[in-house]
């Protein structure tokens, strides 16, 4: 099921990036959004979200010379590097809390299905028209009360609510459209051991 | 409707997923209708949106790293610890300037959604400078917003006076021109067009800091530094922030019942060429300036009201009505305390002439002239002198409705007064000419709270730079600052 020109074009980024870190911004670029949404679903909160999603750019970037290219996607590298920061930070909040029991609390598989579409879905916020944009980044993102965004924008309550409505009726269209044309560039849903 | 009705009921799903934080396992949607679910689906995993200010700023920091790691000739300089982070209107346009004023040499920039550079480094020479668009969200505000900057950018190279001269053609403007100084420099200072004032500057002799204090001390023995030309004052002697500006037909007469009633020394008239309309009048009463002119087509006759301060309410009042100024009210005491008169003089302008109570005394809150304002939306205008000038309300007393009954606000060292307008006080806007050290940033402020433009701003012949406002509530202002000094 995979597309061989993704894969050799997602390699010649890896590969260009391995000799110029400096082109690394394109392989951050085309993850963030995978590495985010797999973070999040496991984690409570967003700072602990943010703070993981950091960790695991930097150690990629500083790993990145020692990247074999076996084939699978570097999203699965990146996710696999992830799966063992969450595990990490679990382990150390359990020693801080003299909990020793949940040691082993994730499960070795990522749903990389799952990962897709909620990534796709976080891409496609950042091309919904400006005024739906900002009324979704600031109630799911930002965390904000229709209140605080009416206020902030100039506009009524029911003005915000419908432009949230538009918004997520908008991504559902959206979403809808992509999944029918995207069924060839999943990834594999077992990602268990390689690179690393 | 329906989808009014439809909006709604998303929001109280909406409401209940964004306020139930915990861990993603425990996450349940609520129990919605078939035709919102797929909306609320997307609702619930959107609690998991990364913010986008995080996502730039990681770029950001791994950019920083790789930028140290895949450019050698950076990565083997020893990295500046202290680098100045310049916030400036248009970064882009800026780093274009600095490499033309300056040689600046670009190493980096990220730009964010909206184009604006939300970081950007140049190299000057060996340093290194990091700039940004404004953020005011952020905190990050350039010179122009906040009407200057306190730091000033000091460069040191071979040959000033070339350096200098790109600047100038870059479009820098000179503040001080370039001179050879006591320590061992010749140097000069020049604005670039975001606000900042570069110092810049060649060393001539190498000296000792001991060798500088000598030739201090030398010049303070023989009386001083020798004085420089006079820099130009932004605010010209004797002005204050405000000035009311009287625009009338009959300038003439009027200037001549100030003198009779009010004591008005005349500083000046400049009559209109081949006629005797005069174009600009100043006159003096007590510590106040008042300006005048006969009405034209862009700047029409209008009336305005001012409280006009004196020792002698009683006398002045008496000496008003004979040089022809019509009584408004007997001098009385007011309910509020104040022994007050008011005369209208012969070109309509009202005078609520008020006592101070110890004679000579006097604040800037007693100043002779205060302008009197009553206006339609006195509450609104408020808001938008803090905003477009930065006002403070130095009093403000409001009826139960929530209108403004009496208001004193302080712009820069002049108070006005202000109240709404009703059957008994008419709407009276002003005509303010209000001097400022820093007109464009002013200027630029009340045309974004959305003063209108009757002149743009200029460098006018009288050595003034200047221009023509109109306020939502019928006021004019001209900001100006005093730039150059010209002689008539």
């Amino acid at each position: 099921m995979k597309d061989r020109s993704q894969d050799a074009g997602e390699r010649r980024l890896v590969e260009a990036a391995q000799k110029d870190p400096g082109r690394f911004g394109e392989l951050y670029e085309n993850n963030f959004e995978r590495v985010y949404a797999y973070i999040a679903r496991r984690v409570g909160d967003r700072e602990e979200a943010q703070d993981l999603t950091a960790e695991v750019f930097h150690q990629a970037l500083a790993n990145l010379a020692r990247y074999e290219w076996r084939g699978l996607p570097f999203a699965a590298w990146l996710l696999r590097i992830a799966s063992n920061a969450i595990a990490d930070s679990w382990k150390f909040k359990a020693r801080e809390q003299g909990n020793p029991s949940s040691d082993e609390p994730l499960s070795p598989d990522i749903d990389m299905e799952d990962v897709e579409q909620r990534a796709r879905l976080f891409r496609l916020v950042t091309t919904l028209p400006d005024d739906q944009r900002r009324v979704i980044d600031m109630r799911f993102a930002q965390e904000k009360s229709i209140r605080e965004i009416a206020k902030e924008l100039g506009r009524t309550d029911g003005a915000v609510k419908q432009l949230q409505f538009r918004g997520l009726e908008t991504l559902r269209d959206q979403l809808a459209a992509s999944s029918a044309k995207k069924s060839t560039g999943k990834l594999a849903s077992k990602s268990g051991g390689q690179n690393g | 409707m329906a989808n009014q009705s439809l909006s709604e009921q998303l929001d109280k799903i909406v409401d209940a997923l964004v306020a139930r934080p915990g861990a993603a396992s425990s996450r349940r949607e609520p129990k919605v209708g078939a035709s919102l679910r797929p909306l609320a689906k997307i609702a619930a995993q959107l609690r998991d949106l990364p913010a986008q200010d995080f996502k730039t700023r990681l770029k950001l920091d791994l950019e920083r790293r790789t930028s140290v790691a895949s450019k050698p000739a950076v990565a083997t300089e020893v990295r500046q610890t202290v680098v100045p982070y310049v916030c400036v209107k248009d970064a882009a346009a800026a780093i274009d300037f600095y490499k033309n004023a300056f040689g600046a040499v670009e190493v980096m920039r990220l730009v964010g959604p909206d184009k604006k550079i939300g970081h950007a480094e140049i190299r000057i020479g060996n340093s290194v400078i990091y700039l940004s668009d404004e953020f005011p969200d952020h905190g990050a505000l350039s010179p122009q917003t906040l009407g200057g900057s306190p730091v000033r950018m000091s460069l040191s190279v071979d040959d000033v006076d070339a350096v200098a001269g790109r600047a100038v053609a870059a479009g820098a403007k000179e503040v001080r021109p370039i001179e050879d100084q006591f320590y061992g420099e010749r140097s000069g200072q020049f604005a670039d067009p975001f606000g900042y004032v570069w110092n810049i500057s060649t060393v001539k002799e190498e000296l000792s800091g001991a060798e500088m204090q000598k030739r201090m001390d030398d010049i303070m023995k023989q009386g001083g530094f020798p004085t420089a030309p006079p820099a130009v004052k932004p605010i010209p002697e004797g002005f204050h922030t405000l000035t009311q500006y009287l625009a009338v037909n009959g300038a003439a007469t009027l200037i001549d019942f100030f003198k009779e009633a009010f004591g008005a020394v005349e500083a000046f008239r400049v009559p209109r060429a081949g006629t005797q309309l005069i174009m600009h009048a100043q006159l003096r009463i007590g510590d106040s300036i008042l300006e005048l002119a006969d009405a034209t087509g862009e700047f029409g006759a209008r009336a305005v009201a001012n409280i006009l301060h004196v020792d002698d309410v009683g006398a002045v009042y008496q000496r008003a009505l004979k040089a022809g100024a019509t009584s408004l009210s007997t001098p009385r005491e007011q309910p509020y305390g104040d022994l007050e008169a008011g005369v209208k003089d012969p070109a309509g302008n009202q005078w609520y002439l008020t006592a101070i109570r110890k004679t000579g005394h006097r604040t800037e809150d007693t100043r002779a002239i205060l302008p009197h304002l009553s206006l339609v939306g006195a509450a609104e205008f408020v808001e938008f002198t803090k905003r477009a000038f930065g006002a403070e309300e130095a009093s403000m007393h409001k009826a139960p409705d929530g209108k403004v009954v009496h208001a004193r606000l302080r712009i820069g060292d002049s108070i006005l007064a202000v109240g709404e307008a009703s059957d008994e006080r008419a709407a009276l806007p002003a005509a303010l000419h209000m001097y400022v050290p820093n007109v464009d940033a002013v200027y630029a402020a009340a045309v974004r709270e959305g003063a209108k433009v009757l002149r743009p701003l200029r460098d006018e012949p009288y050595g003034d730079r200047a221009a023509s406002l109109q306020d939502a509530f019928g006021n004019l202002w001209f900001p100006s600052t005093h730039v150059k000094d010209v002689q008539f």
